[in-house]
């Protein structure tokens, strides 16, 4: 059962993103949006934890939010909209939103 | 001699009204004269950012705001040096002109104050 791990808190001020990063399993998914685009940010240990996940997990981050707030996206994530964040939620069996 | 206030703004621009409202507080003081000192500190120093497009998620520029502090008399803008390294920003050039502190500088800058307001 593949799970979709949904953030949207900043990973500078809690813990969410590296609580998730450790329990995620070898079928999950991860999707940033909202303040949680941050981990994007280029020089920091986010970013860096995330480069280094194994391939087989996907991470996708929301373009708009990316934009928002000037981020440039690594290549290691696959961009989406709203229509496609729709799409992963469906694709996957259930979806972790980390309230 | 009216007293004097440090707002310290630790939310990002997009999360929420937080950033808004630490601003406003700053600019309502200066059109006061008040003396305001203001404090960027966590994830509010991605406030200073200066690529931001807030329009994409239809919301204002709060950059076009924070230029408008010295205007209004507030003219004691400080950085934590600390979450701009946490962050990977202490290269990256800030949108307004802010003195960085260290951690022992902000103390420092909280005792100094009469009276501080942490948003």
């Amino acid at each position: 059962m593949a799970t979709l791990h949904v953030l949207s808190h900043s990973p500078f001020t809690d813990s969410r993103l590296s609580s998730c990063l450790r329990i995620l399993g070898s079928q999950d998914a991860l999707l940033l949006c909202g303040d949680a685009v941050y981990a994007l940010q280029d020089g920091s240990a986010q970013r860096q934890a995330l480069e280094l996940m194994p391939e087989n997990i996907a991470l996708y981050a929301l373009n708009e939010d990316v934009q928002a707030r000037g981020l440039l996206c690594p290549t290691r994530l696959k961009q989406v909209d709203y229509p496609g964040f729709v799409a992963l939620s469906c694709q996957y069996d259930k979806v972790n939103t980390w309230l | 001699m009216s007293k004097s206030l440090l707002i310290i703004s630790r939310q990002a621009p997009c999360s929420g009204p937080g950033a808004r409202e630490a601003l406003d507080i700053a600019l309502a003081g200066g059109a006061f004269d008040l003396p305001i000192g203001l404090l960027f500190l966590d994830d509010g120093v991605f406030q200073l950012s200066s690529a931001q497009q807030p329009a994409t998620l239809q919301q204002k520029d709060l950059s076009a705001n924070l230029q408008a502090l010295p205007m209004f008399g507030v003219e004691a803008l400080y950085v934590s040096q600390r979450s701009l390294a946490e962050r990977g920003l202490q290269d990256q050039p800030s949108s307004l002109a802010v003195e960085r502190l260290d951690d022992s500088s902000i103390s420092a800058l909280i005792d100094r104050y009469d009276q501080v307001i942490t948003l």
